[in-house]
């Protein structure tokens, strides 16, 4: 059975629908990853999933239940794109609130916030208040408030966005241990390299609409391997005047000092290098690969389509 | 229920925790102290006599009488009494030179103790006339001057029925002065109450409400925002309902007010009944403590009023919850929230038709209406017998209000605490009201 159902689900607010006839499915265990550009529908859609927007049409299914979700608060944790704590509260005071208001006893919310904060590296900040905290200090907080109560299921809007690199790692690798434990984790996200590193399925989401979803591997070769890793050593400029070919190449990321190239229908890889030995370009890297998340995403979602900003309501 | 404990808890101890609370927690009793001791001590200190002149040109024998009037005016009570006057008698044929040097020092410096607060000019014509004149310091002291017109008034009475050649003893028993005392009557019942002592716990009352509605209120509010755009509201909801989440918002801070009027009230007490042995330490005679207006305060009447707080806490409270929740910024609510303080400025201002005519047809309608009721009813009831009826119909009709508004404030709640950006038209709230 799976963890997250949805079916045909949309939502509609004032003047724009932002999730429009959205189905998908997340299976227990490992790690989903919802992708989609900024104002896509992810955090529109996570709200649908835990019951605190309702769909305007489609079920959403959660943990088995399509009604009142809110009632498994219990066995889900949830990490908000737009983190909040009160300010005035002192850590670990609010750590207990937040277990209490998943129905954790008191005493156990303390023990588990206490273990947390020990594992993060917070432990003399407990007594002091949150906005004493840094930053990232508040992020870890809210963190450890998602998952004090060791849900089974863990949801988290943009979970990586504004970290810091090392805090970032500790939640990376906190989510993945997570995972390891047979629960499940959906985080949403638009950075792909993110995502390719720790997702087992994603879905793309575009304009509130599904684009594409599976395993990730299903997914890498279903794109095949039409795409090529170029590394330049010298006279990079020509390369590009080659790249520019469009029977050559459909599509290129050209990072300057290297390039990803999706090959064009009918095009092969030996007139690829053919054509770039002949321009005199030196190279460090040719190789046929399985394209990265960021091509899969272009190729489906398009760079240049217009995703509208955020609503106000969304 | 444990998730809503939890939400009422962190409420009412994050706010019991500060400052501010314990600040307005310890002024309480200080301000009250004012209010009752300050008063009383300084009626009981003005005990400096003034020293007034009497100048006399009449012919007979008013200045005597006028003389003698003031001499026997006193503070206090007929065991120990302190002069009001000091009087100096002054018989002149020149009354406006002798009067012109006299005024010239009036109100200096007072070390030498010998320049007069006031002169009162007696002149035959005068006593024709019936207008006396009085030139003072004191003449802004409407209890000052009205003492003194009293006792010129008896003396004036006293000696045109002399003139008139009638008996002496007849003139000193027609002129005695008369005191009215007043005692209030409860359901057939002498309690041994002042009018004062009633009327100025109506005052208290409804001050209490006025203040107490408005500041806790207005509480309510500024939390929602704050947890609307510190964005804290976001993780709560998916645990709790935001009928759960407004009912803990408005539930804590209500027990946070009625926690600091029940410290209030109990300093009160404390003070009240040591009043006496208070104002000993002050050197205030205890006449002057007896005669401060504490009210003796009934059950019954603490049982009506409270009923009407916590009712008038629910509706007010829960309409500021609604203004909190869909506004984005402080500025917003300061706008938004103006309809909501005019319901509580109305009720107060109902204290005065009520206070006019308690059993008038304004003051019933009043009692009826929930958004002044709580205001209108305990009024009522501590100033005239309120039928067991009106009473029960009164707290039925705000209950109806209180449950009319915890309905339309919880449908605003629930879309506005996810609502960024400006602030809902009419039209859109009334569409957030509508949709299911």
């Amino acid at each position: 059975m799976p963890v997250i159902a949805l079916e045909g689900v949309t939502k509609r607010f004032a003047g724009h629908t932002a999730v429009e006839g959205l189905s998908l499915e997340v299976p227990p265990g490992g790690i989903y990853g919802l992708l989609g550009r900024n104002g896509a529908g992810k955090t529109t859609t996570i709200r649908m999933i835990l019951g605190i927007l309702p769909a305007d049409e489609g079920t959403v299914t959660l943990l088995g239940k399509s009604t009142n979700q809110r009632s498994l608060s219990a066995r889900v944790g949830y990490l908000p794109e737009e983190r909040g704590l009160y300010r005035k509260m002192r850590v670990l005071d609010h750590l207990v609130f937040l277990g209490e208001t998943k129905g954790v006893a008191r005493p156990q919310a303390r023990r588990q916030s206490r273990a947390w904060l020990g594992r993060l590296g917070l432990s003399e900040w407990e007594r002091r208040k949150i906005e004493e905290l840094s930053k990232g200090m508040q992020q870890k907080v809210q963190f450890i408030g998602a998952l004090l109560h060791e849900p089974e299921l863990l949801i988290l809007d943009e979970p990586f966005s504004g970290l810091d690199p090392i805090s970032s790692r500790e939640m990376r690798d906190t989510v993945v241990e997570i995972a390891r434990q047979g629960r499940t984790v959906l985080f949403s996200t638009h950075i792909m390299e993110q995502a390719e590193r720790m997702c087992d399925r994603i879905a793309i989401i575009a304009g509130g609409r599904k684009v594409l979803d599976g395993s990730l591997s299903d997914i890498k070769r279903e794109f095949g391997t039409r795409y090529v890793a170029l590394t330049f050593t010298r006279n990079a400029s020509a390369a590009g005047r080659v790249l520019q070919d469009r029977s050559l190449a459909a599509r290129v990321h050209d990072y300057g000092a290297s390039a990803e190239v999706e090959l064009a229908s009918g095009a092969t890889g030996d007139a690829l290098l053919r054509a770039l030995v002949a321009a005199d370009v030196g190279l460090g890297r040719f190789e046929l690969v399985e394209p990265s998340l960021q091509s899969i995403f272009e190729a489906k979602v398009g760079r240049d389509s217009a995703a509208p900003e955020e609503p106000a309501h969304a | 229920m444990r998730k809503l404990l939890a939400v009422i808890r962190r409420e009412f101890i994050e706010r019991v925790r500060t400052r501010a609370f314990v600040l307005s927690t310890l002024l309480g009793p200080v301000f009250i102290s004012l209010t009752l001791f300050l008063p009383l001590y300084l009626s009981g200190r003005q005990t400096a006599p003034k020293r007034i002149v009497i100048l006399d040109g009449t012919s007979g024998g008013l200045g005597a009488r006028v003389d003698s009037v003031l001499r026997a005016a006193h503070y206090g009570t007929d065991e120990s009494p302190r002069s009001k006057y000091e009087v100096e008698w002054v018989r002149t044929t020149r009354v406006e030179a002798v009067q012109d040097s006299l005024v010239r020092s009036i109100g200096l410096a007072r070390s030498t103790e010998t320049h007069p607060d006031g002169v009162v000019v007696l002149t035959d014509q005068a006593l024709d006339s019936g207008t006396l004149r009085y030139l003072g310091s004191n003449v802004g002291s409407p209890t000052d001057m009205d003492a003194l017109q009293g006792s010129l008034q008896a003396a004036v009475l006293a000696e045109r029925l002399s003139r008139a050649n009638l008996d002496p003893e007849v003139v000193r028993r027609a002129s005695s002065p008369i005191r009215l005392e007043k005692s209030k009557v409860t359901a057939g019942r002498l309690t041994g109450e002042s009018g004062e002592a009633s009327f100025f716990l109506a005052y208290v009352m409804t001050f209490v409400l006025y203040f107490a509605l408005l500041i806790y209120g207005i509480q309510v509010m500024s939390s929602i925002l704050e947890e609307k755009t510190s964005r804290v509201v976001e993780v709560l909801a998916a645990s709790l309902a935001p009928f759960q989440l407004m009912l803990g918002k408005i539930v804590g801070v209500g027990a946070v007010g009625l926690f600091q009027l029940t410290l209030w009230a109990a300093a009160a007490f404390c003070l009240t009944t040591s009043l006496g042995p208070i104002l000993g330490l002050m050197h205030v005679s205890p006449d002057v403590a007896a005669s401060a207006p504490v009210p003796s305060i009934r059950l019954d009447l603490l049982l009506v009023f409270l009923t009407f707080f916590v009712l008038g806490f629910f509706l007010y409270a829960g309409l500021y919850a609604a203004v909190g929740a869909m506004c984005s910024s402080y500025q917003d609510t300061q706008q938004a929230n103006v309809p909501v303080t005019m319901g509580i400025v109305a009720g107060f201002m109902c204290m005065f038709p009520i206070l006019n005519e308690p059993d008038g047809t304004l003051a019933r309608v009043l009692t009826m209406v929930p958004f002044v009721a709580p205001f209108a009813t305990p009024l009522r009831y501590s100033i005239t017998p309120l039928p067991l009826g009106e009473l029960l119909l009164s707290m039925l009709m705000t209950a109806l209000g209180v449950l009319g508004v915890a309905w339309l404030s919880s449908r605003v709640y629930r879309i506005g605490i996810l609502a960024y950006g400006k602030r809902p038209s009419l039209r859109e709230l009334a569409r957030w009201i509508a949709t299911g």
